[in-house]
């Protein structure tokens, strides 16, 4: 079986695995969130698969590289390593209401990657920038990140929906009641912030490395570059915010939310910054 | 004078600078990449008015990373980082040299019940039961007797206590390598023709030429490309010449630089000569000429009477026919313009009768000479980036650096255990108990294991 129909059937597992744990939230019943647990767990595995194949598929047509070279293929690891972490969390947590603000994102990434028709997803051979062993540890680094970061925000979410439950204390209103606690959203939003922001560190540094070899130059001020320094100075805040001033809860909530923002405008929103030619034309 | 120093002094070694500090690097890096190119905004100002173009260049808003300001909070930031840390090492110090006794005060109080074992053995076999356990855990143990009994205490990590300097010292060392490259480094670029050599660098910013007291020479370049036509490799060969003989040799790739006599040499570009060569002959009662190697505007002289040939065009592809030369030739008797074709035969063959149409594509036409175009040859030129850094060294142990106090920062802690023994009538009540700089869940995971251990070693 081809990978694209094989990742176009996980994009469908990780749809189904959000909505069973939202059910799980609602209804409160253990059944979902197993389910969800399962549906996610065997995404991730058929996922690996594809990625597998996709890459034994670029050897097959004599162009053979890891699968992390364009922007589709950094799409999906991107939702690979969403899951992965998030299933870590939920493994250690016991926690399952965080999947209904993690999953979903997983599931959007992939959805984007097939359907939106500015990204191609053949597979093409590297041209020779790219043709560097820097390549694998740069993308893999940055996007283990980036997935941090993302169930970072996802728990930062979750604290603010939850915050709200403290203004009518009487009667926590439905499944308000359920989420995990504001004290363990807290914890899980700086731990992978803190993961995260190693994982960025170590991708920046990579890419620094690759740079040089590359370019000849460690740091070229290139937006990319100075975004994803932005994003480096953002979590840097929020860690000294945390540690220095005791900053938690709410404003680390916040933050969370404005660096998730930041990550996505270094991932994909750096590509529509004026360069030389927009400007002149 | 010592208010106003303690007013400084508070005012850098505050945090609160830091995170302003923080907040303004990022506003000025967000401005920077929104704002367009340097050359393309010094051209839209000096349109808009001639001052806003002072302005610009002054401030060098279009570079901001290579601003005044943007070197000031730079400048602040290292400050204020070498102020906050020299201020909070004495403290530091005396958490690191904190002795283990006698333990914090309360901190057996109020502990929960599965910190506390009851052991009914002897007394000295508790001790030296208790103080394996440690040993095994942390190394060291060390141990008070008190009125109530013996204390033990092991810890480990006390190195982390130094993680958050580690990162410190990292940035500054990266800001140091920084400045040391731009002001020691030298940046610049060179473009050979294939077979030529040079001896000198265009520095970058046109700051002039650099000489070099060997020269490069290019051998060699190549460009080869995918069925798609996408980019595959550009390899320049490359020979260092050094005092007249060539000192090294060798193959320039992208991602592969090659470092001689202290300059690095990078594949940054690459482009052909505007240079064509067109390597001719002719036949002339079925004797072929030999070839003669052309390039536009040459002239040659023909055997036959007293006619001279011009180059006056030569082409790599005209008119999808392929690569194709244009001649003037002139005798006393006639004065003729046609090109030559190298495809002659596959067009002739594709159009019949087409060359008596249009003579002007006849090879032929200045009897009794037939003309034929071999091939033409196109020289590259190879683009080569030439820089030498200072600095990369101190900014490559600095990321290291960085990335190893993160670690440590993030995945290490300070922790410090506590375990007294009292008698308690027959029995021997242990109590244990600790204290960690940070993530109090891996503490509560080790003092669990700690209990676990020395309960079977009482049940042993």
């Amino acid at each position: 079986m081809n990978h694209l129909m094989i990742l176009s059937w996980v994009t469908f597992a990780y749809f189904a695995s959000f909505v069973l744990y939202l059910f799980k939230m609602i209804f409160g019943k253990e059944f979902w969130g197993r389910a969800a647990s399962f549906l996610a767990w065997t995404g991730l595995a058929v996922q690996t698969i594809a990625l597998i194949l996709r890459w034994k598929a670029s050897y097959d047509l004599g162009i053979g590289h890891v699968p992390l070279s364009n922007l589709f293929e950094s799409i999906v690891f991107f939702a690979w390593a969403i899951i992965l972490i998030y299933l870590i969390v939920e493994w250690r947590t016991k926690n399952k209401t965080i999947g209904v603000f993690v999953v979903p994102l997983a599931f959007l990434a992939m959805a984007y990657a097939s359907i939106s028709p500015d990204i191609n997803n053949r597979i093409e051979p590297l041209v020779p920038a790219l043709q560097s062993n820097w390549l694998t540890s740069h993308v893999v680094t940055c996007f283990m990140g980036y997935a941090a970061f993302t169930v970072a925000f996802g728990c930062g979410l979750l604290y603010l929906l939850k915050n709200m439950e403290n203004g009518n204390k009487e009667k926590p209103f439905g499944f308000l009641g359920k989420l995990p606690s504001l004290a363990m959203l807290d914890a899980l939003i700086y731990q992978n912030a803190a993961l995260g922001f190693v994982f960025l560190t170590i991708g920046i540094m990579t890419g620094s490395i690759w740079a040089h070899y590359a370019w000849g130059s460690y740091w070229s001020w290139d937006p990319k570059e100075t975004w994803s320094l932005i994003t480096w100075l953002i979590y840097a805040i929020m860690l000294h915010s945390r540690y220095v001033r005791g900053w938690r809860g709410k404003r680390l909530a916040v933050l969370a939310i404005i660096g998730f923002a930041c990550v996505l405008f270094t991932y994909l929103g750096v590509n529509y910054l004026p360069g030389l030619h927009s400007y002149l034309k | 004078m010592p208010t106003k120093t303690n007013f400084l002094w508070s005012f850098f070694s505050s945090i609160k600078l830091t995170i302003v500090l923080l907040v303004l690097i990022v506003l000025v890096f967000i401005i920077a990449t929104f704002l367009p190119p340097q050359e393309a905004a010094q051209e839209f100002a000096r349109q808009l008015s001639p001052v806003a173009a002072n302005v610009l260049l002054f401030f060098r808003l279009s570079d901001l990373y290579h601003s005044p300001l943007f070197y000031a909070l730079m400048g602040l930031l290292s400050f204020n980082l070498i102020i906050c840390s020299t201020n909070r090492f004495p403290a530091l110090l005396r958490q690191y040299k904190a002795s283990s006794f006698p333990e914090p005060a309360g901190i057996f109080d109020n502990i929960p019940q599965d910190q506390i074992i009851i052991a009914d053995k002897e007394k000295t076999t508790v001790s030296l039961a208790v103080e394996s356990c440690l040993k095994a855990k942390y190394g060291s143990v060390r141990k008070i007797d008190t009125k109530k009994g013996h204390v033990f205490y092991g810890e480990r990590g006390r190195f982390s206590l130094f993680g958050v300097y580690a990162v410190h010292l990292s940035i500054l060392m990266m800001i140091a390598g920084a400045i040391i490259g731009s002001t020691f480094g030298l940046e610049a670029d060179i473009n050979i023709k294939e077979g030529e050599s040079v001896n000198f660098v265009n520095l970058a910013e046109g700051k002039g030429i650099h000489k070099l007291d060997f020269s490069v020479r290019c051998d060699k370049f190549i460009a080869e490309f995918y069925e798609n036509g996408a980019p595959k490799t550009y390899r320049s060969d490359l020979s260092f010449i050094k005092n007249g003989q060539v000192a090294h040799r060798g193959s320039l790739l992208v991602n592969h630089p090659i470092t001689f006599e202290g300059l690095r040499f990078y594949q940054s570009s690459y482009g052909t000569s505007p240079e064509i060569k067109a390597i001719i002959a002719y036949t002339i009662s079925r004797k072929k000429s030999r070839e003669i190697v052309l390039a536009a505007g040459d002239t040659f002289d023909l055997p036959e009477n007293k006619a001279k040939a011009v180059v006056l065009r030569v082409e790599e592809n005209i008119m999808e026919l392929g690569p194709a030369v244009k001649l003037r030739i002139t005798s006393p008797q006639k004065d003729v313009q046609f090109w030559v074709f190298k495809n002659i035969e596959d067009i002739k063959a594709a159009n019949p009768g087409l060359l008596s149409e249009m003579p002007i594509i006849n090879p032929g036409l200045f009897k009794p000479l037939v003309f034929s175009l071999n091939r033409i040859e196109q020289h590259y030129y190879t683009g080569l980036h030439v820089v030498s850094d200072p600095g990369v060294p101190l900014v490559a142990v600095g990321g290291a650096l960085m990335v190893a106090g993160l670690m440590i920062v993030f995945f290490w802690s300070y922790q410090r255990f506590w375990v007294r023994m009292e008698q308690e009538k027959a029995k021997i009540r242990i109590s244990v108990a600790g204290r960690s700089t940070r993530n109090s869940a891996v503490l509560r995971r080790q003092i669990d294991n700690l209990c676990r251990r020395i309960s079977m070693e009482m049940k042993a």
